[in-house]
This record gives C-alpha cells, sequence and structure tokens, in this order.
C-alpha cells in the first residue's frame, strides 16, 4: 500500500478533478437539458426539429469520438486552439444536456399535460405555468433517472485521460506505470469510483425519498 | 494511405465494432437473463446479484478494460492478453448488469399473475419461466434491450484505449497517417451514430407494437 501512499498528491487531484468535470457536466446539463425540453415541448417545430438533431449526435456517438472532434477538429476547421480541459468541460455539459432533456421532458408530458390547462385557466401565463407549475415538479420526479445520468456521466469522464487530462483515470494510469504494480493500482482505481458513485446514488436515494411527490411514480 | 486503403480499415473498424457488440450483447443476455430470474424467484440470492450489478455498473468501463488487459493480463495472458477478447469480456459483464436489471422490470411488468396462473395448470416453476415467463418477458424489455445494443456500439469506442481496431481505433490511425484531423474523426462519428440509431428505433416501435397486439 506504500506505492499508494507515496501518490496520495497525484490522486487526490485526479479525484477533485474527475468531481469537478462531473458536477459541472450535471449541473450545467441540467440548466440547458431543461431549456431544450421546453423549446422541445413548446418551442413550434423548427426549434424541435434543430434539438432533435442536438440529441441525435450527442446521445449516437461515444464520449471519446465527441472528446476529439473538440480537440482536433473544431480548432483545425477553424484555426484556433481549444484548451482540452475547457473542451472537456464543455463537451460532458453538452453531452449531459442531450440525455437530461429526455428525461426532463417525459417528466413534464407524462404527469402534466391538464396542469398547463390549470395554470392557464387560473390566469398564469404560458412561461408561468411552467416555471411555477410544471418545472417544480418535473423536476422531483426526475431524481432516480438524474441519479443514473450520474452515474454514467462519471464513468464516461473516464475518458478525459485519453486526452492526457490528469483526471482519477490518468492518476492511476501513471502509478501503474511508475511504481510496477499494474494490477494493484487498477483495482484501487476501480474501488475508488464504485465508493465514490455507491455514495452518491445513496444520496439521491434520500434526496428522492424526501422530494418524491407521494402517489405519482414513473419511469422515465 | 490513398482512399481504398482508409475505406479498407473503416470497414475493418466497423466488423470489428459490431463484433464486440454483438458478443458481449449475447454475453450480457446469457448472464442477465438467469440473473433477473434468480432475483426474483430466489431471495436468498438477491444479495449477491445486486452487488454484482452494483460492482459492473458504478466502475468506468475504461478502467475496466485496463484493469483487465494490463493488470490482469500479466498473470493470465490467457485469455487476458487478447484485447479483442477482453474488451468483449468486460462489456458483456457490464451489460449482463445493465440487463438483469431490464428484464427485472420486465418480469414485473408482465406480474406474479402469470407465474400463479402457469404454477396451477401444473407447469413445473421451471417449465412456467421458460414456456410462459421468458416469452413475455422479451416482449416487455425490446425497448431497454434496444438503447442497450446502442449503448454497447458507443461503448466499444473505449477498446481505443487497448488498441482494439474499432472504429475510433481505425480512424485515429488514419489521421496519424494522413495528417487530416477532421474527416477521419467526422466519418467515425456518423457511422457511430448510423449503428445505433435504427435498431434502438426499430426495436422500441415492434415493442410497443407486440405489445399493443397481445393486449399486454
Amino acid at each position: 500500500m506504500s506505492f499508494l501512499a507515496e501518490n496520495l498528491p497525484l490522486i487526490v487531484d485526479g479525484f477533485i478533478l474527475t468531481i469537478e468535470v462531473t458536477l459541472f457536466g450535471i449541473f450545467a446539463g441540467l440548466g440547458l437539458g431543461t431549456i431544450l425540453a421546453i423549446g422541445d415541448i413548446y418551442g413550434g417545430k423548427i426549434v424541435s426539429t434543430f434539438i432533435r438533431f442536438y440529441v441525435e449526435f450527442f446521445r449516437g456517438s461515444p464520449i471519446i469520438v465527441q472528446l476529439f472532434i473538440s480537440v482536433y477538429v473544431i480548432p483545425a476547421m477553424f484555426q484556433t486552439l481549444i484548451d482540452p480541459i475547457i473542451a472537456g468541460f464543455l463537451v460532458f455539459a453538452l453531452n449531459s444536456a442531450a440525455y437530461q432533456k429526455g428525461y426532463i421532458k417525459g417528466a413534464m408530458q407524462a404527469v402534466f399535460e391538464d396542469q398547463m390547462q390549470a395554470g392557464l385557466s387560473v390566469g398564469m401565463s404560458k412561461p408561468q405555468t411552467i416555471v411555477y407549475v410544471i418545472l417544480p415538479q418535473a423536476l422531483r420526479i426526475v431524481i432516480p433517472a438524474w441519479s443514473n445520468e450520474f452515474c454514467s456521466l462519471t464513468k464516461s469522464t473516464a475518458a478525459l485521460s485519453i486526452l492526457g487530462i490528469r483526471d482519477l483515470t490518468s492518476a492511476f494510469q501513471s502509478i501503474a506505470i511508475r511504481s510496477f504494480r499494474v494490477l494493484e493500482a487498477w483495482i484501487m482505481c476501480a474501488i475508488l469510483y464504485l465508493i465514490w458513485i455507491t455514495i452518491m446514488t445513496k444520496i439521491f436515494d434520500i434526496v428522492y425519498e424526501k422530494k418524491k411527490i407521494p402517489g405519482i411514480e414513473i419511469s422515465v | 494511405m490513398d482512399l481504398v486503403q482508409q475505406l479498407l480499415y473503416m470497414l475493418q473498424g466497423i466488423s470489428t465494432t459490431l463484433l464486440i457488440s454483438i458478443f458481449s450483447f449475447l454475453l450480457g443476455l446469457t448472464i442477465g437473463l438467469p440473473l433477473a430470474f434468480i432475483r426474483t424467484y430466489e431471495r436468498g440470492f438477491a444479495v449477491f446479484v445486486d452487488a454484482f450489478e452494483k460492482v459492473f455498473r458504478g466502475i468506468p468501463e475504461l478502467v475496466l478494460m485496463l484493469l483487465f488487459y494490463r493488470g490482469v493480463g500479466l498473470f493470465l495472458a490467457f485469455p487476458f492478453g487478447d484485447a479483442f477478447f477482453t474488451a468483449t469480456f468486460v462489456l458483456g459483464l457490464r451489460s449482463a448488469a445493465n440487463q438483469s436489471q431490464i428484464f427485472k422490470g420486465a418480469i414485473r411488468g408482465v406480474g406474479e399473475e402469470q407465474m400463479v396462473a402457469a404454477r396451477s395448470l401444473g407447469l413445473s416453476r421451471l417449465q412456467s419461466i421458460l414456456r410462459v415467463m421468458i416469452p413475455q418477458v422479451f416482449i416487455f424489455s425490446t425497448p431497454g434491450l434496444g438503447s442497450e445494443y446502442a449503448l454497447l456500439v458507443k461503448d466499444s469506442s473505449y477498446a481505443f484505449v487497448i488498441g482494439v481496431p474499432v472504429i475510433m481505433e481505425q480512424a485515429d490511425r488514419i489521421r496519424k497517417a494522413t495528417y487530416d484531423p477532421v474527416i477521419p474523426y467526422i466519418v467515425a462519428a456518423i457511422l457511430y451514430i448510423l449503428l445505433t440509431f435504427p435498431l434502438a428505433t426499430w426495436l422500441d416501435t415492434w415493442g410497443s407494437r407486440k405489445k399493443k397486439q397481445l393486449g399486454l
């Protein structure tokens, strides 16, 4: 275990970066995903066609391809340089938004068709009804799906190591090479991810139990 | 590297990607389906099945591949020295964990009554599972299985890190040979989208049509 103690700073730094990317991705994705969901439902045909293409690209292609496109293709096409870390943060946010749009749209549609009518009938405007009536409920219903999204987002951040960004996986990559204890290093890495994801899933479960709307349970 | 050669590279990438996805899907099916039934009907084993699912759903596929290929492969050169096998093995087990969850939901969707009805007709438990439950479970789980297959096609791109000639790896090789950073990756993205999109949607519509037909 001594080889781990020696490399503790490396592991901690990597872990922090992994957590940062995941949290940024999940929250920025939530904001953007909500906008996309509202746009898809209420935005008319052109907007929703555009959103469909966006979603199809980000859900249909692997995260590695998206990362490589943002780091190699886009800079080459526009003759600029993009910092791989910034590209990484952006790709995970955009990617997560595409998935979260689906969940949020499902939650908004499945239960609240009639609530829109109710909101309008008491004199609220359409945007008001969306913000004050539909969204608060939809976001509570979507928590379990959100928890799954958090897990898969965390797992896919491991792809950052391919770009040479120093996340948790890449920390263990260099530890494995330097210490020659390849198997131990990778097992340790796997365990750390497992612990982090298990803890976060538990937290999501607790939050859902507290926040869930009694009587309404849908799977999105 | 001329155009024909590039095309051949990409074709090899497509076939490798499809082979990994299909084999790991089948591996996931043969492990996942029994696990779902064990979990539902043998309460005592539920803990183990849950632990298996947690482990394989909670570790990045990339880390698992490196763990088995670089780590375990060091001690067990056969079979984990082979990158293609390792990628299929890892994705297959991950898929088993996912598919076990999908089938668990489907079993619940079909309902306990079907099982009770089958047993009351004198079928044994194994017979009722094989003859009555499984055919219906499959119809209930088609949308889930469709997206699981799409997920496998996408996740097979992680095999790039251990050098398996999947579409991503081939695109990378073409970039290195031609110094063109744009076209290979764009082509790779389009290929992945083409490989994931149709089957998932088709299974989804087939599943809901079949369900309506049978009145489920």
